[in-house]
């Protein structure tokens, strides 16, 4: 009996998750539209619904009515592999996403003792779906673009992880909800040191998901589309919906580990978590509309050269203020 | 292959260069250039450009038109800014028929030319920016801006991109009502948005990175080529036809002609900029001492010059603009030769694309600023 | 060592000026026309549709002489009190480029270009010989802020 129960409830909480994963998504793609045509001083989407809220609903609907178009020499297992690669493990990473409380029940999936592990495991995954894409498509631009995200996140992961290392050894535990506790009386962000590592981990971060200016994997200007320049339809809006869900992600740890994550004054905490990892996707939405894009070898060097012995100093620092 | 040990695979993996077809449909080809690039990695060692997806066969076209029957074609040649063409046809029949147009015909010859040069250098730079992956933005605010001017002209000719607008001995309308007013307000709504894309471009330290010291090209390349225009500026060539061969009216304006040193992608980028500040000032003079008159000419001309032949180069906003025409006494050219700038400063291309980045080559592109319909007319 | 904290500095602070450009214009005034529902004005000197006033016309041929891409058609006959009739004037439009030279060239300004610019059609017969006589040629584009 207790194990039907466990089992319902488990469907449930995955229905859930799943669910919210694909309608931020979709607010996510019309929210950029909208923040990056008021950037360019255009309205952006206006026809469907209200200020054009249901475009995304459109856009969905035609990217499932779309032809499944197999090129012919692709190598196929690889090639049908890397959209559910590109995807699976960022849905993964919200099992142990803290989003706060409502009515007493704690909203997070499972709080494992090794959440930040859990997910630094498993966001490394996610290059496996860009590279396996890039070499499967028999495409000389799309294996640019998978050799490119496979130099480029296995670089940028080292400072991101240092960065997260740090708010954990402030915070002195591996799981979310308890560092999300740990910053009950001032958020992390306040400290000198942490702000730093908040700023090469927002930075890295944005790298990690292939965003500009850092978005070389699928550079339009060379690379035409690079990774998923053979796919189309459903497999196509996989890759799209992974890379929202990374974005959501990277700034739900952003507020998780630095801005308090779900706690703050007078609103309650669900909406303070979301308030707060909004703000930073729409920042990082500001920046991406603005910068262009880095260099290959430009990306390498600020990666090795400039953000990881930062942060290594900054994990110094940190170790050093808690001995004292 | 077997997998018994180190030997073997390194003698199964190797690596080999690869041919990439950029074009004739890519993003960032500005039309139907078609670039076959030979890549060790990611470096270019070998480049090769194809042209002629856009050929229409004008110059023959020319031969079967009459001399005013032609003016239109010339809008299509580089069609970003279409009345430098129309200029410097106009220019090259007038000298082949040894007329003078009337002062104020000149001077507004010079008010639009020099606007259109502000047009045609805002689409540059802003396509160039989009390039190196700016998404967009800029692209948008330089439109934003080249709509006044596009306005404008949509006033005074009734087109917004293939004007037809100047005629052999004038101009076909005057100017209309209040355009004086207007060319003033888009000189003052011009000046402050020219900085603020030099702030969003020039300070940004991402734009720096890729743009400085990427395709420098050296004077004496730049000269061996006949690259013209602002790409031979940023060279550090102090040649501009505007002040060397003074053409319409230049010599009554005073302007400064700006050149670059290393003649990369940066210098090829802030040579445009200074020359709109140049362009704007020179506006602000011509339409300061606007002679009265009357630009237009008398309509339904047969225009047969002399048997003959000219040659009348003027410096269009991509560089130098030849016509050459042979009259035999006809209604019609005999033959016409057009010299075409981005034909010229296309051709630096694989010069400069060795041994860069691939990421280099279409930034190195976008700073040349071709534009497919006039190399392959 | 200093030089590289310098150049991290002034490059973190370029950024930033970049970052205020586009936010200034984040609450600029958008420049977008929304098209169907809001639409512009024409310009006097507008290059629309060649369109004829047909009482006006000589029949001189100015404007089939001069037309670049020789999409007017004009013949002609003669009646018995000498007064030229039209046989027929067509006008492609798929060839027309709009110049409007034949505007120009025309000496009783007959033939001129109207201010018709949504000329969308569904198949390119409609584009091919638009008969110039017939006055309600241009019905069904016709928009009623266009004179």
């Amino acid at each position: 009996m207790v194990s039907i129960l466990t089992f319902i409830i488990m469907i449930a909480v995955g229905a859930a998750v799943l669910g919210f994963i694909a309608v931020s998504a979709m607010f996510l793609i019309w929210w950029e539209r909208k923040v990056s045509a008021h950037i360019q001083t255009r309205y952006g989407p206006m026809r469907v619904g209200w200020h054009g809220v249901l475009q995304s609903v459109a856009d969905v609907i035609k990217l499932l009515l779309k032809e499944n178009i197999v090129p012919e020499d692709v190598d196929k297992p690889i090639w049908w592999l890397a959209p559910f690669f590109a995807v699976v493990p960022s849905v993964m990473v919200f099992v142990c996403i803290p989003f706060g409380n409502l009515f007493g029940i704690d909203l997070i999936a499972r709080d494992l003792n090794i959440g930040i592990l859990y997910i630094m495991a498993l966001t490394s995954i996610s290059v496996l779906g860009i590279f396996m894409a890039g070499w499967g498509s028999n495409n000389k631009y799309s294996l640019l673009g998978g050799m490119r995200s496979a130099a480029q996140i296995v670089s940028y992961e080292v400072p991101m992880i240092i960065s997260m290392v740090t708010a954990v050894m402030f915070a002195g535990t591996l799981s979310m909800q308890k560092i999300v506790e740990a910053q009950r009386g001032m958020w992390f962000i306040f400290q000198p040191n942490m702000a730093v590592a908040f700023l090469i981990f927002v930075i890295s971060a944005t790298a990690e998901i292939n965003r500009t200016p850092f978005d070389i994997p699928e550079a339009e200007s060379e690379l035409v589309a690079g990774f998923h320049t053979e796919y189309s339809g459903m497999k196509f809006a996989m890759f799209f919906l992974g890379e929202y869900t990374n974005l959501f992600i990277v700034s739900a740890l952003a507020a998780t580990l630095f801005l308090g994550g779900w706690q703050g004054p007078f609103l309650p905490p669900v909406l303070w978590f979301l308030i707060k990892t909004y703000g930073i996707i729409t920042v990082l939405m500001w920046v991406r509309w603005t910068f262009p894009r880095v260099r290959v070898d430009q990306l390498m060097g600020f990666a090795w050269k400039v953000l990881t012995p930062i942060a290594f100093a900054n994990l110094a620092v940190a170790g050093w203020i808690l001995l004292k | 292959m077997t997998w018994s040990s180190v030997e073997t695979i390194k003698e199964n993996i190797h690596t080999e260069e690869f041919w990439v077809n950029m074009g004739p449909q890519h993003p960032s080809t500005h039309g139907v250039l078609y670039l076959e690039v030979k890549l060790s990695g990611e470096t270019v060692v070998d480049l090769i450009t194809h042209i002629g997806y856009l050929h229409r066969g004008i110059e023959k076209i020319a031969e079967n038109r009459t001399y005013t029957q032609f003016i239109p074609f010339t809008d299509r040649l580089d069609y970003i800014a279409a009345m430098g063409n129309n200029l410097g046809y106009v220019l090259a029949v007038e000298k082949l028929m040894k007329m003078e147009v009337s002062d104020r015909a000149k001077y507004i010859r010079v008010i639009i030319a020099e606007l259109q040069r502000v047009a045609s250098h805002l689409v540059g730079i802003t396509t160039f920016a989009q390039d190196l992956g700016a998404f967009a933005t800029p692209l948008f605010y330089g439109f934003r801006e080249r709509e006044k001017i596009v306005e404008l002209f949509d006033d005074i000719c009734g087109n917004r991109l293939t004007y037809n607008y100047m005629r052999i001995g004038g101009l076909q309308f005057d100017l209309p009502k209040g355009a004086d007013e207007k060319i003033k307000n888009i000189i003052k709504y011009m000046r402050p948005k020219i900085d603020d894309l030099e702030s969003l471009f020039s300070s940004n330290a991402i734009f720096t990175a890729r743009t400085k010291g990427v395709g420098a090209l050296s004077k004496e390349k730049a000269v061996n080529y006949s690259v013209t225009g602002p790409n031979l500026r940023a060279s550090g060539v102090k040649w501009d036809l505007r002040r060397d061969e003074p053409y319409l009216c230049y010599d009554k304006f005073d302007f400064d002609i700006p050149t670059g040193v290393n003649g990369d992608s940066w210098d090829r980028y802030k040579v445009r900029i200074e020359e709109m500040r140049q362009s704007l000032r020179i506006v602000e003079q011509a339409i300061g001492g606007l002679p009265e008159g009357d630009p237009t000419i008398k309509v339904g001309r047969i225009i047969k010059p002399e048997a003959g032949e000219s040659y009348m180069r003027t410096e269009a906003p991509r560089g130098e603009l030849g016509f050459y025409i042979v009259s035999d006494g006809s209604a019609y050219p005999y033959r016409m030769k057009i010299r075409s700038p981005s034909f010229s400063n296309l051709a630096v291309l694989s010069e400069l694309a060795k041994g860069i980045k691939v990421a280099d080559v279409v930034c190195v592109l976008g700073s040349l600023d071709i534009v497919m319909g006039d190399i392959d007319r | 060592m200093i030089k590289y904290f310098i150049n991290i500095v002034a490059g973190a602070i370029s950024l930033m000026k970049g970052l205020f450009v586009t936010f200034k214009n984040l609450f600029s005034k958008a420049v977008t026309v929304q098209y169907p529902t809001q639409k512009l004005q024409m310009t006097e000197r507008y290059r629309g549709l060649v369109d004829l006033r047909i009482e006006k016309c000589i029949k001189c041929y100015m404007c089939v002489k001069i037309c670049p891409t020789a999409c007017l058609a004009l013949a002609h006959k003669e009646t018995a009190e000498k007064k030229k009739e039209f046989v027929y004037f067509k006008y492609n439009m798929e060839l027309c480029c709009f110049c409007g030279l034949c505007d120009q060239v025309c000496p009783t300004q007959a033939i001129y270009l109207n201010q018709i610019y949504e000329i969308a059609v569904y198949g390119r017969d409609k584009l091919r010989d638009i008969d110039l006589l017939n006055t309600e040629k241009y019905g069904e584009w016709a928009h009623p802020t266009v004179k």
